[in-house]
């Protein structure tokens, strides 16, 4: 018997109303955790993890802002996620989960006191002793033994990648009920829409979602990797292609910097290392300069002329750009390059390119992916899907991007009025499908969507196909 | 009339170190009344708690000492009395309030680790304050607590003590409220961590909160300097090095200051930062100036002899484990032999004074240009070992008579002990050291070297910057950064080291101030993402200046404008571009500032705005519990918990 959409939930069988849930939203940059019902996520914590080598031999894993940032000796940064927004390592993609959850929404476990070096020196035998009783009663207690756990999943994911999201929910996390709500619709939700086409752009990869009746056409969804990380890589590139090339140093290499001239090389003190530290490391602390820059510096070029329109770059050129400084004090004005960064998410012909960062294909750019996936739409739905572009994703910050895309997809539909929904509040773009999320379970018609553990017990993984199309 | 009374408040603030709280609030509010450290020992039941060590003493020693003197056995007598023991027992006990022998600290990094103590310590606290019936309690939160810890809090407080209200209040967010000012970035050096929270229009910004920081704190400068005694091995306990970081001759110093005894000018330890001291360090060279200093000439002087038997004798007296020598039974010749020590000492002085160059009277040097001072320490652990050998009150006091090398007794060394003792009166925060009386713990001379000004160098400063810097980075709103920039808030009693504060703003200036472009000077055009004229008069747009090193170009009524709105700033602090915010970055920072704290309240004045968190705090009661009376829900009464339960806090904290 199929208990989900005719029976009323029991109150043992699912979660009642004064126990919140907690809504899980994993991406590639951020991982996004917090209680359903509140309207920021509490919990944000870096997809990125630092992995070193201890005495033992062992490696140690390291999750969370405070302590990836260090340059400690052969640290190195890694991501669960592939490079096309799709989980790899499952185990670490775990672990980094339950920091997130643990570490600022329910605490952590409890550690033994005899163990966790805060009462060197006392009585151990006396102080053990005392302690088990406690720890016996934790044992049992699995971190989110008592709160029901939304979770979200991105647009395309696997049958098997959604078993796995359940197995880790139940079997690792002992959570009471689960729901698995996937990133597009819930972006929808957060702007009050249940049928739309959302724009998402992230870090790794931007998405296309049409959505209809708050179900996603599947066929309609598309995908590029043309997004944050995309960006952050034509900003080396093109710091690279100049004459002379832009230093890119990270913080953490800087002791003490003083100011130059515009141009001149760097007069700073560097700190010197011992063990340099990893490619992986500074890679991801020359991403943080980047980011900066992007915020600062970049901006999505709107005409009047397409720039890769001989003659518009060269008139950019005279007009004054913007000034930039790196942590070594190295400083330059950047004026045509600062619109040529985020130029190829909309016209794959004028992205730089070189042997490691082929040119993307022209069906990648944004416009491109949203017309493929308005083909898939049925005509008549047509007007009130390209009536509400949602736009979300951290990228889509970049200053005056809505502006391109609006001016783009006019130009490609311009019967059906085109109408942008982005939420004005910087937190509501970047933590859409959270806020989605936090809005959803927290619904009192939601609870009969729950799949609860009894459910899981009796069906195994496969349950999550059946329940949740 | 209001629900609750000025003098029936409760607030606590608990910390890793210290645990502050207070009934009542005053006319004018005061610095917390009652402070204890936060730790309990674990009593001889299980799961129960004492806030006092308790000695266990064996009987034996009495029919060992039959004679004891009247007043003790009488002491004896009061004690069992008031322990409620049978006369007849086998056993004594002793509170002892000082020691520290086994206590079990609950809170550790911010993060409460041993609930049960946890729960005693409060309970301890509570007990203290005595507070009548209806008294409503402010619980100060750590941002290190979780959500679910703060129900956990919740219905341990109602249901503990039956309290009427109970509020719980962020750190940080007191702190900017007793700073008045709505936007503000805390940065708060606790013990072992350091909490750095962007606050934006009264409300924290939770998703690029820097909590707990591990290793950054106060306990982690003690570590330092631990480290670096420990690689010259003298023999320095951890307690010592918390004593010497707690006393004004241990401090840091600005960026670029040589530390004394470098005689080396133009290496590269002059010119950079702890950074570099920090690489040296990480080279395991952390002795490298160190060593320096036993081959480089010393100065005249003190300097000399003090010197010398630092070097000739590795049993140098300052530091040796006397602890264990006493426990050895060996404490006669150990006084023997130090009183030897001291006549040498004193021929080798007159042998000193006589030398031409004496006169140049090096104590006259302030702390930062001297290579080695002394300060006195506390030795606690001496104190237990005398208590656990079960001496009589006569032979304790003898015993601690002999070993104490207080100011009280006239040795040789008082005269370095009485600039000490200046030294600490202008610094003012630690004159208890030396003024309490001899019955208190022994007190031991230690001298050490320019270690004292390396407390910081284990990078420290760098890691607090990098998280202010990723905290303020974390803000989406690009353009709320450079406000945030300019309104630091250093508090924490880690911050309390002499220096600490300067030198963390040099560090950020250094590392992260963003100086004009000489790009733009040119362009007449100002960018779009200026913001418009603050009154202070620091967003005006300004005629453009030269690239650089062009100050005395400035308006100067503009400068002073706006260098007298920031007199706290320390003058000798680097401020390269107080007046540059006119350089149209939308990169931040171009000024890094604090805030001045406030200037209303006279005895937080005097006493130091290290725990502003506590006047926030007394703010904030007064504001919830009197004037607004939970009409914006700033507490939660005993009818809500009765109705909602724990997870209602939510909706009530601060």
């Amino acid at each position: 018997m199929n208990p989900s959409s005719a029976t009323a939930p029991n109150t043992n069988e699912y979660a009642g109303d004064e126990i919140s849930a907690i809504v899980l939203d994993p991406g590639y940059s951020s991982t996004r955790a917090g209680f359903a019902g509140e309207d920021i996520p509490k919990s944000v914590i870096p997809s990125y993890y630092g992995i070193a080598p201890t005495a033992s031999g062992s490696s140690q894993y390291l999750f969370g802002e405070n302590s990836i940032h260090n340059p400690l000796p052969n640290l190195e940064i890694k991501n669960p996620w592939s490079s096309d927004g799709i989980v790899e390592d499952w185990d670490t993609a775990t672990k980094l989960w339950e920091y997130a959850i643990t570490s600022r929404l329910t605490g952590q476990r409890p550690t033994d006191p005899t163990k966790n070096g805060l009462n060197d020196g006392t009585n151990g035998e006396e102080n053990g002793q005392m302690d088990v009783d406690m720890d016996g009663l934790d044992d049992a207690e699995k971190p989110l033994a008592e709160s029901p756990l939304l979770m979200t999943e991105p647009g395309l994911s696997s049958a098997k990648a959604r078993e796995k999201y359940i197995e880790i929910a139940m079997e690792d996390w002992g959570t009471p009920a689960f729901y698995l709500g996937k990133t597009g619709v819930l972006a929808a939700f957060a702007s009050g829409k249940a049928s739309g086409i959302v724009i998402d752009i992230g870090a790794s990869t931007t998405t296309v979602t049409p959505i209809v009746d708050g179900l996603v056409l599947k066929k309609g969804v598309q995908k590029s990797p043309l997004a944050g990380n995309y960006m952050s890589n034509q900003l080396r590139l093109i710091f690279a292609q100049s004459q002379p090339p832009v230093p890119l140093t990270p913080h953490f290499m800087v002791a003490s910097k003083s100011p130059v001239d515009a141009g001149a090389p760097a007069q700073a003190i560097y700190k010197k290392f011992e063990v340099p530290p990893t490619a992986s490391f500074r890679r991801f602390e020359e991403e943080r300069v980047l980011t900066e820059f992007k915020e600062s510096v970049v901006e999505t070029w709107n005409g009047p002329n397409r720039l890769s329109v001989p003659g518009t770059e060269e008139s950019l050129k005279s007009a004054p750009g913007r000034p930039f400084e790196m942590p070594d004090g190295y400083n330059q004005l950047f004026s045509a390059e600062r619109f040529k960064v985020a130029e190829g998410l909309f016209d794959a012909s004028s992205a730089l390119h070189d042997p490691d960062n082929p040119r993307p294909k022209d069906e990648q750019t944004i416009p491109r992916m949203v017309q493929a996936a308005i083909h898939h739409i049925d005509v008549d739905l047509r007007p009130l899907i390209l009536g509400n572009v949602i736009i979300t994703g951290g990228a889509s910050l970049t200053y005056r991007i809505m502006d391109r895309i609006n001016n783009e997809l006019s130009q490609m539909f311009p019967a059906p009025r085109i109408r942008l929904i982005a939420p004005g509040n910087t937190i509501e773009r970047k933590y859409a499908a959270w806020i989605g999320g936090s809005i959803l379970a927290s619904l009192g018609s939601f609870h009969q969507l729950w799949i609860s553990k009894k459910e899981y017990e009796e069906h195994g993984p496969s349950i999550i196909d059946k329940r949740i199309k | 009339m209001p629900a609750f009374k000025d003098d029936q408040i409760i607030i606590i603030a608990p910390g890793s170190e210290s645990t502050v709280a207070q009934l009542g609030l005053p006319e004018s509010f005061t610095p917390p009344r009652l402070r204890v450290r936060s730790r309990m020992f674990p009593a001889e039941k299980e799961g129960e708690w004492e806030p006092y060590k308790v000695r266990r003493r064996a009987v034996a020693n009495k029919v060992e000492k039959p004679a004891l003197p009247q007043e003790e056995q009488d002491e004896i007598n009061d004690m069992k009395k008031s322990l409620g023991e049978p006369d007849d027992d086998e056993v004594l006990y002793e509170e002892d309030p000082v020691s520290e022998e086994g206590a079990v600290w609950p809170i550790s990094e911010g993060r409460i680790v041993n609930w049960p103590c946890f729960f005693a310590l409060m309970t301890h606290v509570y007990n203290t304050l005595n507070p009548p019936f209806h008294t409503p309690i402010l619980l100060i939160a750590q941002p290190a607590w979780t959500p679910r810890e703060h129900e956990k809090l919740t219905q341990f407080f109602f249901e503990k003590f039956k309290t009427p209200a109970f509020g719980l209040m962020d750190s940080a967010v007191a702190t900017s409220w007793a700073y008045g000012v709505h936007t503000s970035t805390v940065i708060d050096v606790g013990r072992d961590k350091v909490d750095v929270t962007v606050i934006s229009e009264f409300i924290p910004h939770t998703t690029g909160r820097v909590v707990a920081l591990p290793g950054c704190g106060g306990e982690g400068m003690t570590q330092q300097l631990l480290s670096l005694f420990k690689s010259k091995d003298k023999g320095f306990t951890r307690e010592m090095c918390e004593q010497l970081k707690r006393n004004p001759i241990c401090e840091i110093l600005p960026i670029g200051t040589p530390l004394p005894g470098t005689t080396d000018m133009s290496s590269s330890e002059t010119i950079t930062n702890p950074a570099a001291a920090a690489s040296t360090g990480a080279t395991g060279s952390g002795p490298g100036p160190a060593a320096a200093i036993g081959t480089a000439p010393r100065g005249p002087g003190l300097d000399t002899e003090v010197g010398d038997e630092a070097n000739g004798d590795d049993d140098n007296e300052g530091v040796l484990d006397v602890a264990s020598i006493v426990a050895g039974g060996k404490m006669e010749e150990y006084l023997a032999r130090k009183e030897r020590e001291k006549q040498e000492k004193l021929a080798a002085k007159k042998k000193g004074a006589e030398a031409p160059q004496a006169q140049s009277k090096p104590t006259r040097l302030p702390n930062a240009k001297r290579e080695k001072a002394t300060f006195m320490y506390e030795d606690h652990h001496l104190l237990d070992t005398l208590k656990g050998m079960n001496l009589g009150t006569k032979g304790m006091a003898d015993a601690q008579a002999a070993l104490d090398e207080g100011p009280s007794k006239k040795t040789d060394s008082g005269e370095a002990a009485e600039e000490l003792r200046s030294a600490i009166e202008l610094n003012g925060d630690a004159a208890s050291l030396l003024t309490s009386s001899n019955t208190g713990p022994i007190r031991r001379e230690i001298e050490v070297g320019n270690e004292r000004f390396q407390a910081a160098s284990g990078g420290v400063l760098e890691k607090i910057a990098d998280a202010i810097h990723r905290a303020i980075s974390s803000i989406e709103e690009v353009n709320k950064r450079s406000e945030l920039w300019d309104s630091l808030i250093i508090c924490g009693n880690g911050s309390k080291i002499r220096g600490f504060k300067d030198a963390l703003m040099s560090t950020l200036s250094t590392k992260y101030l963003i100086s004009p472009s000489s790009a733009t000077i040119f362009t007449s055009e100002l960018p779009s993402n200026i913001s418009t004229p603050a009154g202070t008069g620091a967003n005006t747009p300004q005629p453009q200046l030269g690239p650089h090193g062009s100050s005395s170009q400035v308006n100067p009524l503009l400068l002073a404008a706006t260098t007298a709105q920031n007199p706290h700033l320390n003058p000798g602090m680097a401020m390269p571009s107080m007046h540059n915010s006119h350089s149209g970055h939308g990169q931040t920072p171009t000024s890094i500032r604090t805030v001045k704290p406030p200037e209303y309240f006279p005895e937080w004045k005097d006493f130091g705005y290290d725990e502003a968190a506590f006047l926030g705090a007394q703010v904030g009661a007064k504001v919830l519990f009197i004037v607004d009376q939970g009409q914006s829900k700033g507490y939660m009464t005993r009818p809500d918990y009765n109705e909602q339960g724990p997870t209602g806090i939510h909706e009530y904290s601060l």
